[in-house]
């Protein structure tokens, strides 16, 4: 009985708008509906383009590589801290919305020991040259009077300062005021875990595990991190062992950290491991396991 | 009636279509549509946080901002922009990700007017008040492309067809701008794409009507008859369907298929 109610469309691409499922045809089944299907009245309709995949005994859902991430229960992911709130931190998980992190949310979290994210907006060097003009030619007329500024979040706006020294400059003749803008890196990247995931609300994540244990999720320090598409993230996560990493893993010691959002972090002594690492595996993303295992044999005879 | 084109077509045949998905870096989703030489660079933004002002938000919004190969954006990229942004909310379910703004960027990378200067020069004389109509079409199917590669939700995919009436009343499919300027009149139709479903045919049903049978946007220039708007019509149909046929089999191509199951 369940045999014949399976889609003839299991492991096919299918487009979207494609009907794969009638449900009047099953009416004491459950099924269990994953990523990129929706129910449209009877039927089950296809929404994102990939392959559609059966799993026992009832689940059914579109797989696809994007470069944008859907929050689901349960995944594990890599976040950056964009901003700080009184009860959570925002943090950006290339999704459509920005995930919240509760403060509490860490093994032992209280409210006297928060953690500090400290999260370093751009910085803005503005000066104001006075005395600039065509018809001056001396060298001693310059002055020049310049303004250093970190913003942080709490503070004035870098918009203000601006304005501030817009304002002064008017009083000056030939006067210029130059802007330098130097956008720096912004936040902490966090592993963290997705424990709420509605379509209508911003996802809530926790660095903790299930139990309250701190479990490896928290702030990654050093490395380096990339983005990449959601299908290369699923393919390093897979079992068996990814061949890429398998083979990597046997003449490098390295540490790895995969969010099913895209991102990956990569971390090793020395920083030549850490490039050799991270180019290996963008490369592996349209490779089979074969072309994977020779990429690396090849990649390690060139270093050593 | 055999009419001859200049490329050598029959009435009924597209031009070459070509479509690459994924051209872009940055942008979440991209494609590089071409027919003929018409080609159309589309990228997708989004979801990204946040509706736009005055937008719904318990639904999604879009943006459309088309840029043109040479010149200043002006009011005719602003029509396209309407038509484009009023045809992408038709086929987007709007309601899976409520209050966040997708933005797709359409760029002109060649416009199919492939003529020497001389030809050129007197064409402009003559046609200075003709707009570059015939773009419409294959943005669409540009868009609906990127669209796809991003992975936003849809209901179902849009294809587009411009039919051409002549002076002598035949109907050509997919005109060149060349052709389009000596039309007594054309049509630019747009219908959804023609879905694999394991439901039989009558069942797929929307209010008495067969699904495929729908269309989604219609835009018309100069005087025809009732009937060769319909003839356009069926023909545009048949057209759509080779059309979707294309998308699908580009699709299949570019899904890698021995990677691991992962449950």
């Amino acid at each position: 009985m369940v045999a014949d109610s399976k889609s003839a469309f299991i492991d096919q691409t299918v487009v979207p708008g494609d009907v794969v499922l009638d449900l009047s045809s099953m009416s004491n089944h459950t099924i269990k509906l994953g990523q990129g299907l929706r129910q449209d009245g009877d039927v089950i309709s296809v929404m994102k383009a990939g392959k559609l995949r059966f799993s026992k005994p009832n689940k059914y859902w579109v797989e696809s590589s994007n470069k944008r991430y859907v929050p689901c229960v349960e995944d594990t992911v890599l976040g950056i801290v964009v901003d700080q709130k009184a009860d959570n931190f925002l943090v950006d998980i290339k999704g459509p919305t920005l995930a919240f992190l509760p403060v509490l949310a860490f093994e032992g979290g209280s409210r006297r020991n928060k953690p500090k994210f400290e999260v370093k907006l751009n910085r803005v060097f503005a000066f104001l040259k006075m005395g600039v003009s065509s018809s001056f030619t001396n060298k001693q007329g310059l002055e020049c009077h310049r303004t250093e500024n970190m913003v942080k979040s709490a503070g004035i706006s870098s918009e203000k300062v601006l304005l501030l020294l817009f304002s002064e400059c008017r009083f000056f003749p030939f006067s210029e005021l130059n802007i330098i803008y130097f956008p720096s890196q912004v936040g902490k990247l966090l592993y963290v875990r997705v424990v709420k995931a509605n379509a209508d609300m911003n996802p809530e994540l926790s660095c903790t595990d299930v139990n309250g244990k701190a479990a490896e999720f928290g702030p990654l320090k050093d490395g380096y991190m990339f983005e990449s598409s959601t299908g290369l993230s699923r393919m390093l996560l897979s079992s068996p062992t990814c061949p890429v990493l398998e083979a990597l893993g046997k003449k490098l010691s390295f540490e790895i950290a995969i969010g099913l959002n895209g991102r990956v972090w990569v971390n090793a002594e020395a920083p030549s491991t850490v490039i050799l690492v991270s180019n290996a595996i963008m490369t592996s993303e349209s490779l089979t396991g074969v072309q994977q295992r020779i990429m690396v044999e090849k990649l390690m005879q060139r270093v050593q | 009636m055999e009419v001859d084109r200049v490329d050598g077509r029959t009435p009924n045949q597209l031009r070459p279509l070509t479509c690459s998905c994924n051209v872009l870096n940055r942008a979440h989703g991209s494609a590089r549509w071409s027919q003929g030489d018409t080609i159309l660079l589309a990228a997708v933004y989004g979801p990204k946080a946040g509706t736009r002002k005055n937008g719904n938000p318990e639904k999604a919004s879009i943006e459309v901002i088309w840029k043109p190969k040479t010149g200043q954006i002006g009011k005719e990229e602003k029509e396209y922009e309407m038509i484009l942004e009023r045809t992408l909310q038709s086929i987007c379910l709007l309601t899976v990700n409520p209050n966040t703004t997708t933005s797709i960027i359409l760029q002109v990378v060649n416009d199919d007017g492939a003529v020497s200067f001389l030809e050129n020069y007197v064409m402009f004389k003559m046609t200075y008040l003709t707009k570059k109509v015939q773009l419409l079409p294959s943005a669409i199917n540009a868009a609906s492309a990127a669209l796809l590669d991003a992975g936003i939700p849809l209901k179902h995919l849009a294809v587009a067809i411009s039919c051409g009436l002549e002076e002598s009343g035949s109907v050509l499919l997919d005109p060149t701008k060349l052709e389009e300027q000596k039309m007594k009149a054309f049509a630019y139709l747009v219908f959804p794409n023609s879905v694999a479903s394991i439901l039989p045919e009558a069942s797929l049903q929307v209010e008495g009507e067969l699904l495929e049978h729908g269309m989604i946007t219609s835009v018309t220039h100069g005087v025809m008859l009732v009937d060769s708007y319909l003839h356009c019509l069926e023909r545009g149909r048949s057209a759509s369907a080779k059309m979707s046929d294309f998308l699908r089999r580009s699709l299949q191509s570019r899904v890698p298929n021995d990677l691991p199951k992962t449950g």
